[in-house]
């Protein structure tokens, strides 16, 4: 299928470290800058956790030039749309404008770059948003608590990687003006971050710009990256959250995962198109159809807060299904077993690669569409492989996968001893474990 | 040039629509073509006016289930060869259903462009609604239901529509566990019958296509001797008087007070459309939007505090959606009806308003960014009954919004004394604040 496309890269460095990315695109009038800063809520501390999302917030309250509201006011009223959101190891913003108003987005990003004005009454609102937002997005709202909280506290046995991104309320209470402003001068400086630029932009001119707002703010000395490493997982683990809000139940299954662009990466990827990717895939087909005893699913390397691009280990394979009541967990898990071992045993049929390989190939074409996620792809692997050319470049290290990679990759990485499993029982009382 | 004061850029470029190209088959089916060669894509709606208002009375859901089933097996393929075709040209094909229409989305590689065309026909023309499959999607959205309305804001929305619009079928616009269990295949052939037809569809492909002369020959080879049938007409689009009520809807245990305010518009046809949607970006569409900055920015009491004009092909709704936590239910919902009311009283500055046109000229553009919002946007039109022009004709719309246009309209469709009110939450927590509004009408979460 003569079906490659090639994204434009031009890539340099500011002598302050920001590491910049432009790609041009001129197919329409629009235009995203993607700033993406190398911190993310696995550097939290006891006792501030949900502090790095709390800052994430706080970038929005206003800066030297641009008091309180004039960022929202600013890129809406030139015609754009903005967000930012907290990762595990990062934190990103964006602005997507018309793009004869790429200089508004620039500017704006450096004003904050540069520095923050914070004060106690906009750390107090800002901490009353994030609670409201914990209540919508997690308390109110069944599988969240068990997918946000307790499957990484099962997951993981370092404290970086299993503690709550989203916070606790006492956390949230205790941090300070003080944290923000330390947290700012730590982490928020251009040697910790990649702008990329993607869509209807001239790369001398945005060049011109880029140097002119950010190009004398100053570095900072990062401290060393926390310890995230995992001890190794020798026997499987099981737990069970009761879920006062669901009525429907559900188990998740996974596995710790490899480590980023290892071969044993791009096999597990391939290895999750063919057990879960569309509904050719041996889920669907299995499980949801042949035994139907599976509702729903959703898998990725990096579940729920990554897939492959921002995945970054330790991390997890993992598969979170929504099941039959007229099924126990125990079931599901074995019939998920089941369809691994057979991956592990008889290994995948030369037709069902084959459709695994266009699954990926278009499914490339189709998630690269708008300036937005080609700006967040280029930044992404900047900031996590070093190379943004993987854009261009890592599909074909997905195809290479042979077929006795990936079914090593089922037998090995997918082994039962290796598997952790969380049973969401609906119910009203908070009891068991 | 200046650190201090942001840049200054040229003034905002309206959108430009692509050459399309548009011609009706004899079988009266309306084919939209439009050559876009940026990515080795094509990408494709197959559009019916086959939505939930189509459902009959005791039968919610059926349009929903017919495009669930769709793909579900054909006179010549199984469920599962259709997955595997698609799967192996790299594409997608799903079909769903809203309140208007029932809309197939199919993408592919470009060169698989034949095969993709003889998917969609099949599955619109010859899907045989296998009986496993159907008692299976009983079962499965019955389980699927249940876990929607584990959700706050599912039950939200639902009491909502049916308040606003009910008797008509728009007030009813997912299944029940009633309606559910009546599902037939039986009843989704005869819905398929009487709506699936060409003459009541237009297919749009957009993408990196061959010649005009090429792609329309494929075209008719999948589509010209689809039979053209006679359709039902919508629903008479009889709708009741906005008038206030107050409806809680009890879910114990909850730790937020999930609230909706607002009330039946208009379509995208009538002569308010335009002022109302730049009232409605003013109040609450953005997050430099008045909604945004006091309820959630000065006041916190909200994550998401913002409104929303939907339009549909018969009618529209507007309101205010918002999530507060429960001991501040009566200051929000204060604070709520005090924007609306003074958008309608007061009218609104020249910089606040060319801000807000910008705003709504700007995401225009970017939402027509990608192949796959261009061909929704396009399907949209088609099945709005609305010219394709009004792509191109929407940015100069936007600008001659008068102040006085804009406030008339915030003063009748955010006008609070006819505004509906619907929270979901703990009734304990929220009776007693609500009731300071009037009285309330309790219902039990199903």
């Amino acid at each position: 299928m003569p079906a490659e496309f090639r994204i434009p890269i031009e890539r340099f460095t500011l002598s302050n470290g920001l590491r910049v990315i432009l790609s041009p695109d001129h197919s329409t009038p629009v235009a995203t800058v993607y700033l993406i800063y190398g911190v993310g809520a696995r550097v939290e501390e006891r006792g501030r956790t949900g502090f790095a999302h709390l800052f994430e917030h706080m970038m929005f309250q206003g800066s030297k030039n641009a008091p309180k509201g004039t960022h929202f006011k600013l890129i809406e009223a030139n015609g754009g749309a903005l967000n930012g959101s907290t990762h595990p190891d990062f934190t990103d913003y964006f602005e997507v404008l018309p793009s004869n108003k790429l200089a508004v987005a620039l500017w704006l990003e450096a004003d904050r770059m540069r520095g923050l004005q914070v004060n106690r009454a906009n750390l107090e609102n800002q901490r009353q948003t994030v609670k409201q937002e914990r209540r919508l997005a997690f308390d109110n709202r069944p599988y969240a608590v068990a997918i946000v909280e307790r499957w990484p506290q099962l997951a993981f046995r370092n404290w970086h990687n299993s503690h709550s991104i989203i916070g606790s309320f006492e956390d949230l209470d205790g941090a300070t003006v003080a944290d923000v402003r330390r947290f700012f001068q730590t982490y928020y400086a251009p040697n910790n971050a990649v702008l990329a630029v993607a869509g209807d932009l001239r790369p001398e001119e945005t060049r011109r710009l880029v140097e002119a707002y950010f190009g004398d703010i100053p570095a900072q000395a990062l401290p060393s990256p926390p310890n995230l490493t995992e001890p190794p997982q020798k026997a499987p683990r099981t737990g069970v959250h009761r879920d006062p809000l669901a009525q429907v139940p559900a188990v998740i299954v996974g596995y710790p995962g490899p480590t980023r662009r290892t071969p044993n990466y791009y096999a597990l990827v391939m290895l999750d198109i063919v057990l879960t990717g569309g509904e050719s895939s041996r889920f669907h087909q299995r499980l949801v159809k042949g035994r139907q005893s599976v509702i729903q699913y959703e898998a990725n390397l990096g579940w729920p807060f990554a897939g492959p691009a921002d995945y970054k280990d330790p991390g997890r394979y993992a598969v979170f299904l929504l099941h039959k009541p007229a099924f126990r967990s125990e079931q599901i898990v074995k019939q998920v077993e089941e369809e691994i071992r057979a991956v592990a045993r008889a290994g995948l049929r030369r037709r069902e690669l084959a459709r695994a390989r266009a699954f990926l190939r278009s499914n490339r074409v189709r998630q690269l569409q708008s300036s937005r996620t080609r700006a967040a792809a280029l930044g992404q692997y900047e900031l996590l492989d070093g190379n943004p050319d993987y854009v261009n470049t890592e599909l074909d290290l997905f195809l290479a996968a042979t077929p006795d990679e990936i079914q090593q990759a089922a037998r090995e990485w997918l082994a039962p001893e290796r598997r952790s499993v969380l049973e969401i029982v609906p119910g009203k009382k908070q009891e068991g474990r | 040039m200046s650190r201090s004061r942001p840049p200054r850029t040229p003034e905002l470029e309206l959108y430009k629509l692509p050459a399309v190209f548009e011609t009706t088959l004899a079988s009266g089916l309306e084919v939209v073509l439009v050559e876009d060669r940026r990515l080795p894509l094509v990408t494709a709606r197959l559009g019916f006016q086959a939505g939930s208002k189509f459902d009959p009375e005791g039968l919610a859901g059926l349009s929903e289930s017919t495009s669930a089933l769709l793909t579900e097996g054909t006179r010549t393929r199984t469920a599962r060869r259709l997955a595997e075709e698609v799967a192996a040209i790299g594409g997608t094909l799903k079909a769903e259903s809203s309140p208007d229409a029932l809309i197939l989305s199919a993408s592919t590689l470009a060169d698989c462009l034949p095969k993709m065309l003889e998917l969609m026909a099949d599955v619109a023309r010859n899907a045989v609604f296998p009986p496993r499959e159907v008692a299976l999607r009983k079962q499965n959205r019955r389980q699927e239901l249940l876990a929607q309305r584990s959700q706050a804001e599912f039950l939200a929305a639902e009491k909502f529509v049916e308040v606003v619009f009910a008797p008509h079928p728009y007030c009813r616009q997912d299944p029940t566990l009633e309606s559910i269990e009546r599902l037939s295949r039986a009843g989704v052939v005869a819905f398929r019958e009487r709506q699936l037809a060409p003459n009541n569809a237009a297919l749009i492909l957009l993408g990196a296509l061959p010649l005009r002369r090429q792609t329309l020959e494929l075209v008719r080879a999948r589509f010209a001797d689809w039979t053209r049938r006679r359709v039902p007409l919508p629903p008479a689009p009889h709708f009741p008087r906005p008038k206030r009520s107050i409806t809680l809807v009890n879910r114990p245990g909850s730790v937020q007070a999930d609230i909706r305010i607002g009330r039946l518009a208009v379509t995208r046809a009538h002569a308010d459309y335009f002022p109302l949607l730049a009232a409605n970006s003013i109040l609450g569409g953005s997050t430099s939007s008045r909604l945004f900055m006091n309820i959630r920015e000065k006041k916190g009491f909200a994550y998401d505090a913002h409104s929303a004009v939907v339009p549909l092909r018969d009618s529209g709704v507007a309101s205010v959606i918002t999530q507060v936590r429960n001991d501040v239910l009566r200051p929000a919902i204060e604070g709520v009806l005090a924007e609306m009311r003074r958008l309608g009283q007061r009218r609104v500055g020249s910089k606040e308003l060319a801000a807000t046109k910008n705003y709504l000229n700007g995401v225009f553009v970017i939402r027509l960014e990608t192949p796959d919002g261009l061909a929704s946007q396009l399907a949209g039109l088609k099945l709005m009954g609305l010219p394709l022009s009004y792509l191109r004709r929407y940015g100069d719309r936007v600008r001659a919004v008068e102040p006085e246009r804009l406030q008339a309209a915030a003063a009748k469709y955010f006008d609070p004394e006819v505004a509906t009110i619907v929270v979901v939450g703990d009734r304990e927590k929220l009776l007693p604040q609500l009731e300071k509004f009037g009285s309330v009408k309790v219902e039990e979460a199903r």
